[in-house]
């Protein structure tokens, strides 16, 4: 098997109740994972547009992950519920634009699963890793473009 | 330049970002190259200043930052260190020392999501700088914030007066703090004032509860609102508004002295006690138990009665009955003669409307209400005695009643007790209407009447006899300030046949008046036909009579049929015939009355109505000719017509036709200008019975068409009522005439049965005719002192409380109102303590265990009451037949550990059921087996407490039981209950016999706690106790601010658990309270107005209800007081006009692409 030196990127969209406060407990118990995925901190899952996952890919990323409570925990009540819904359509959406599944992740983690961040996020890397990147003629066109405009 | 102006003028200025690496001593530096990434985060676009520091959280670190600030060199903060969520605040604040808005600052997670968890140095080093270009690209879209804070008022709202409750008003109130608790029981102390003795210090739990309980009523600073439930909870942390429902207990607290007396003159003690779960029975006026407080009882009403509620009259049927089931038959005289003056009529009489409604009547037959009226009437006039009602002083005004039957007496009895000058004025020769004249003496003696008419004159009324009213204008010009029509429905109906002018002709009501008054000539020799119902016309009558007519009512005509039968055999008649167009089964006469006719010799012809009258030709009644009818169709009152049968005539020979066919008013003659319709009834207002001329009221009959006595009576009270309020100037408002609780529900009432109430013997006695009557003696025979006894007692209270009078007799302080409705206050508070305990599991729910099939298997709460002085059984631990127990099992985890219940452990049923095994083995010496999974006993001084049990000789078992069963499999195990179990640490199954079986039962939550937890806006847990804010750090706080837990609500727990809970929780509030204000969520939803078009997507969607429609210029206004900061809304919005503080899309979209520049 050759080498794969493909560094995928993954932006997390983590919620701060509970996902957010697992990352912290993986920091704490010192649970090393793969560097590619890069938190962006939302008050609540529910507060992920599904503009957000489109642009992310637009920008040069390669997956995008999103961690919220648990169903019926969620700090707001409900709010998990609707990124749940929003996600299932987007990913509808995703799937007639040519991206494959696997390059959008729904977990459930709750404040205590600091072991569930790891390995979430040793899977994702690895799995897009083979995956490659995300190939779409426009998007990548348009990060390589603002790659240029920030030099 | 510092504070707000310097905010808002670096709102306007390019951003001048500052980056500040942390090396958190060696957590960031050995592996994240610091320096590097400081020359990184200086090299990108908008950054000012990068610097790195050994601690940044340090003062020597945050003064960097704040130097920078002043020093005009940065205007946007961006710390690359730990979590946000360990120092965020740190660096806001060390922002806004700086002078700029807090809010200007933006952390980048470098230690718990790059150093600690990455293992390579460069891929840290690389990480660290993508996370801090996001942050530097985000904090520049930051906009102008400032802290907010809200007031908070300094009132507390405690709910739920159990030990925690209590514990944390007190705490607050000795703070000086104003506090509301709310108890929905009639009194405070919870579960605790159930116990005897706690744990493990064996402590009288009422010993050291009822000081605290006293102190709680006692305190200036403290309003109870007992009996009183949250209905509604509105605002936010810091300003409350919650509406609670004042349930009425029908005595006024603060009239009430606490003295006990409605307690212990209450006439029904058999209601099951909710306090002693069941076991014993308490009054309808009652305290739950006696140290109270507040000390004021309740009065327990479930609605009104079925009895009292379907009474035409207005006569409390249930508190009569009540009474007499004390004994009180002088009392029960007095409440009927409250009512109506007709009391030995009516106990004959009344065609007992309340007897059908009974709700004993749906098992073995209902009380004899009316049987029981006549007793006591029968009782008060043998005695002679003096009624002990007397009328008002005179006040000047005097009423003419015209008419002197049912209506027209009760209502110048009632009339003359308010002290106006009464006249009745009476056509016939004797008063009384039909009761005097049409009611046959077998049925209802004159003496009775007579005597019924004594009560009204014993007043002062007047009544002239044989004196007709042509003109009402007469009699007010004689001085009469009201006048009441009163006459009834005298006219009969003919019966429209050719002949119906031949001598032998006669009407019911002509025929009954004439035996009764002594006229009557002897009918030997004369054969009678009496026709009942009638022809087309008949239905018209009936139909009229209906309006506005009870339901189920019995035909007056139909009744004058059996009447006039049963007269005519007693005047001589050789043969009598009644003849009947309908069926014996649609006629409505009582069938008893049927039934006696029968048996007197009447003949009934059904499906038989009249053609013609048959002359002798010299104007003699020689016969009646007659058709045969099938029944069709059913008609308007809903019963088959009669459709005569062609060539089916046939001829009765009779010398006598009494026709029964209706009755109706004639009130023409009456003029004064009052309207009357075709049927001859008076035009009157259904509500206030006042007619159109002002001073002229009418009642009974002669508004309403025949009815009935009961109802002539009721009419007549309100008659006198409304003429009352009118003569002194008052409204008259039919609400305020007989408001009564809605009626109770049949099937209610029997669900709530003790078990051994059940069906019993009716031992009603029998009705006894004699088979060839020759007088009008009365029939009915009176009921014996025990017989009346015995049918009183069947009673099933249905409304609780049977409104005998005796608490309102015996308040010396005047504080007892059965007129008293739930009422609402609404509180403002900052701070509300949730403190509503648990509830015992339901030990029905584990069937094998036996619990409610055999009778010795009792919870434990139940065994709390048998140990308590003041319970059940003053203290005594005995089996249900008395005898005490030589043996007792006690089993541990009865719905705690359990899969198929409740999976947790409730935490105190293992000290609790230490303490009763000792408590039992103290009292009765009893052999105690005590089945247990583990000994939990973890406080203070409790395993000491369990070695001590354990020395007194408690046997016990490790092993859960099985089963409990009663079939014995050996001799020594006849008669008991045997425990089959597994006895893990011996290795055998033992079958333990035992006397009597304790369930220790798990403590759960309440069986409301949802519903309170969303009134509140808390949640509950998966086993549905209330959900703290950190199971750790915050156990007394909940993820809503400003509301607090404490006690049993949050999880099982022992009492000293829950006093430091409540504690806790009002140490919170007092937080709140004292600072003054709380600061808000910062990053709240907002609207850019102009940019919403009222599309309404996102106002379903927020749980907390802080979006509205601005409805006139079709916009969203989101409350930034209400709103929690979640962004779900946000999400939604299509066109970005809403957006969220701190986590706008620009600030979010910058930062992905900061995170995903390559670096």
């Amino acid at each position: 098997m050759s080498e794969n030196h493909f560094q995928p990127k993954i932006v997390a969209f983590f919620c701060t109740w509970c996902t957010y406060t697992a990352a912290d407990l993986a920091g704490i118990s010192r649970l090393a994972y793969a560097p590619n995925v890069r938190v962006i901190r939302l008050m609540c899952s529910g507060r992920l547009d599904p503009q957000f996952v489109l642009a992310a890919f637009r920008h040069g990323a390669d997956g995008v992950l999103i961690g919220g409570c648990h169903p019926g925990d969620c700090h707001y009540q409900e709010g998990n519920y609707k990124a749940r819904r929003r996600i299932e359509l987007l990913r509808a959406v995703l799937r007639d634009l040519g991206v494959e599944d696997q390059r959008l992740r729904l977990e459930w983690i709750s404040a205590s699963e600091g072991e569930k961040v790891q390995r979430v996020c040793n899977e994702m890397t690895e799995e897009l890793r083979r995956l490659g990147p995300l190939r779409l003629e426009r998007p990548q066109r348009q990060a390589a473009e603002l790659a240029g405009e920030a030099r | 330049m510092s504070g707000p102006d310097a905010d808002r003028s670096q709102a306007a200025l390019p951003a001048k970002v500052g980056v500040y690496v942390c090396h958190c001593g060696h957590n960031i530096a050995a592996k994240v190259d610091v320096e590097r990434v400081a020359a990184f985060a200086a090299s990108l676009p908008g950054v000012a200043v990068a610097r790195d520091y050994k601690f940044m959280c340090s003062d020597p670190g945050q003064e960097l930052i704040q130097r920078d600030i002043r020093d005009g060199l940065v205007n946007r903060v961006v710390v690359a260190s730990c979590s946000p969520l360990m120092h965020g605040a740190t660096f806001r604040r060390a922002t806004e020392a700086g002078g700029i808005s807090p809010f200007y600052s933006q952390m980048a997670s470098i230690r718990e999501h790059v150093s600690w968890v990455t293992a390579d140095g460069g891929d840290a080093t690389e990480k660290a700088s993508t996370l801090i270009a996001g942050a530097v690209r985000r904090v520049a879209a930051h906009e102008q914030l400032d802290r907010r804070r809200a007031p908070v008022h300094p009132d507390v709202l405690v709910v739920g007066g159990g030990i925690g409750g209590i514990h944390a008003a007190l705490t607050l109130a000795d703070a000086g703090k104003h506090v509301y608790l709310v108890e929905r029981e009639p009194c405070i102390g919870g579960q605790m004032a159930k116990f005897d003795k706690t744990f493990p210090t064996l402590d009288c739990a009422a010993c050291i509860l009822t000081p605290k309980m006293v102190q709680v009523g006692q305190h200036p600073n403290i309003d109870l609102l007992s009996f009183s439930e949250v209905e509604e909870v509105s605002g936010y942390v810091g300003s409350f508004k919650v509406k609670v429902r004042r349930k009425a207990r029908y005595i006024n607290e603060d009239a009430c002295t606490g003295c006990n007396l409605c307690v212990e003159n209450c006439t029904w003690d058999g209601i099951l006690s909710e306090f002693d779960h069941g076991l014993g029975t308490r009054p309808v006026a009652y305290k739950p138990f006696p140290q109270a407080v507040p000390a004021c009882p309740v009065i327990d009403r479930a609605g009104t009665s079925r009895c009292t509620f379907s009474c035409p009259a207005g006569i409390k049927a249930h508190g009569y009955v009540s009474l007499v089931r004390k004994g009180e038959y002088e009392k029960a005289f007095n409440l009927v003669l409250d009512a109506t003056p007709l009391v030995g009529s009516l106990g004959r009489a009344c065609y007992a409307q309340c007897e059908t409604e009974c709700t004993r009547a749906s098992l073995e037959g209902p009380l004899p209400i009316r049987r029981l009226k006549r007793f006591i009437a029968d009782a008060h006039y043998e005695r002679g005695a003096a009624a002990a009602i007397e009328a008002a002083p005179p006040n000047g005004k005097q009423v003419a009643v015209v008419g002197s039957g049912p209506g027209g007496l009760t209502a110048a009895w009632q009339l003359a007790r308010k002290g106006y000058r009464v006249k009745i004025f009476e056509a016939a020769p004797e008063p009384g209407g039909m009761l005097r004249l049409a009611i046959p003496g077998y049925r209802l003696p004159v003496s009775v009447v007579e005597r019924d008419i004594e009560n009204v004159t014993a007043l002062g009324v007047e009544i002239a006899t044989s004196t007709r009213v042509g003109n009402l204008e007469e009699l007010r010009r004689e001085g009469y300030d009201a006048i009441l029509v009163a006459t009834g429905a005298p006219v009969s109906t003919s019966l429209g046949v050719p002949g119906e002018d031949l001598d032998g002709v006669v009407s019911g009501l002509e025929f009954l008046e004439a035996a009764k008054l002594g006229e009557a000539a002897g009918l030997k020799g004369k054969r009678a036909v009496i026709v009942g119902g009638g022809n087309v016309a008949m239905d018209a009558a009936r139909t009229a009579r209906r309006i506005g007519a009870p339901e189920e009512l019995s035909e007056p005509e139909e009744i004058m049929v059996t009447d006039a039968a049963r007269t005519a055999w007693r005047l001589g008649a050789p043969e009598v015939i009644v003849v009947y167009r309908r069926g014996r089964g649609e006629m409505p006469a009582y069938p008893e009355e049927v039934d006696a006719a029968e048996q007197e010799g009447t003949r009934f012809s059904f499906q038989v109505a009249p053609v013609e009258v048959v002359g002798d030709g010299h104007g003699r009644a020689t016969g009646l000719r007659c058709v045969r009818t099938e029944l069709g169709a059913p008609d308007a009152s809903g019963r088959r017509r009669p459709e005569p049968v062609p060539g089916s005539e046939f001829v009765i020979a009779c010398e006598m036709v009494i026709a029964a066919i209706g009755l109706r008013p004639e009130a023409a003659t009456l003029a004064a200008g009052l309207l009357t319709a075709a049927n001859g009834t008076i035009q009157a207002d259904p509500g206030t019975l006042q007619t159109d001329v002002p001073y002229v009221f009418a009642a009974g009959d002669v508004v309403s068409g025949a009815l009935d006595i009961a109802h002539a009576v009721g009419r007549g009270q309100r008659a006198a009522f409304m003429i009352d309020r009118w003569l002194q100037g008052e409204q008259l408002d039919p609400a305020s005439f007989d408001a009564k609780l809605p009626v109770v529900d049949q099937a209610d009432v029997l669900a709530k049965q003790h078990p051994a109430r059940g069906h019993l013997d009716p031992r009603a006695p029998a009705i006894r005719f004699a088979a060839a009557p020759a007088d009008f003696a009365e029939l009915e025979p009176p009921l014996t002192e025990a017989e009346a006894r015995y049918g009183a007692e069947r009673c099933l209270d249905c409304g609780g409380c049977s409104e005998c009078g005796q608490c309102i007799a015996v308040c010396e302080a005047d504080a007892i109102d059965l007129a008293m409705c739930d009422t609402e206050v609404e509180l403002d508070v900052g701070a509300i303590i949730v403190a509503t305990g648990f509830k015992p599991f339901d030990a029905r729910r584990i069937p094998e265990y036996g619990y409610g099939r055999y009778p010795n298997v009792y919870t434990a709460p139940e065994v709390e009451r048998l140990l308590n002085a003041s319970g059940p059984t003053q203290g005594e631990i005995v089996l249900r037949g008395g005898e005490h127990p030589r043996t007792v099992g006690i089993i541990h985890c009865v719905g705690s550990r359990d899969a198929r219940y409740n999976a947790y452990c409730s935490r105190v049923c293992c000290m609790y059921s230490l303490k009763l095994a000792h408590l039992i083995k103290e009292r009765t010496g009893a052999e105690v087996y005590s089945f247990y999974i583990d000994m939990r006993t973890p406080g203070k001084g409790y395993e000491e407490f369990y070695g001590k049990v354990m020395k007194e000789g408690v046997h016990l078992i490790r092993g859960r039981v099985v089963e409990v069963s009663d079939e014995a499999e050996w001799p020594g195990a006849e008669g008991k209950l045997v425990l089959r179990a597994e006895d893990t640490l011996a290795g055998v199954v033992r079958q333990v016999p035992v006397d009597m079986v304790v369930l220790a039962v798990a403590l759960e939550p309440q069986a409301d706690a949802e519903h309170v937890g969303r009134l509140l806006n808390i949640s509950c847990g998966s086993e549905g106790f209330f959900t703290e804010r950190h199971p750790k750090l915050a156990p007394v706080s909940t993820f809503t601010d400003g509301v607090f837990l404490a006690g049993a609500c949050q999880g099982p727990k022992d009492i000293p658990d829950t006093v430091a809970q409540a504690g806790a929780a009002a140490a919170e509030a007092l937080v709140m309270i004292d600072r003054g204000s709380v600061e808000l969520e910062p990053s709240t939803a907002f609207v850019d107005a102009a940019k919403c078009s009222g599309c309404r997507i996102c106002l379903g969607l927020c749980p907390f209800g802080a979006l509205s429609l601005d409805a006139e210029a079709n916009v969203v206004v989101a409350n930034e007081v209400l709103c929690k900061g979640c962004g779900v809304c946000v999400a939604a919005c299509p066109s970005g006009a809403l957006q969220q503080h701190l986590f706008t899309d620009e600030q979010i979209l910058a930062e992905l692409e900061g995170v995903l520049k390559d670096v």
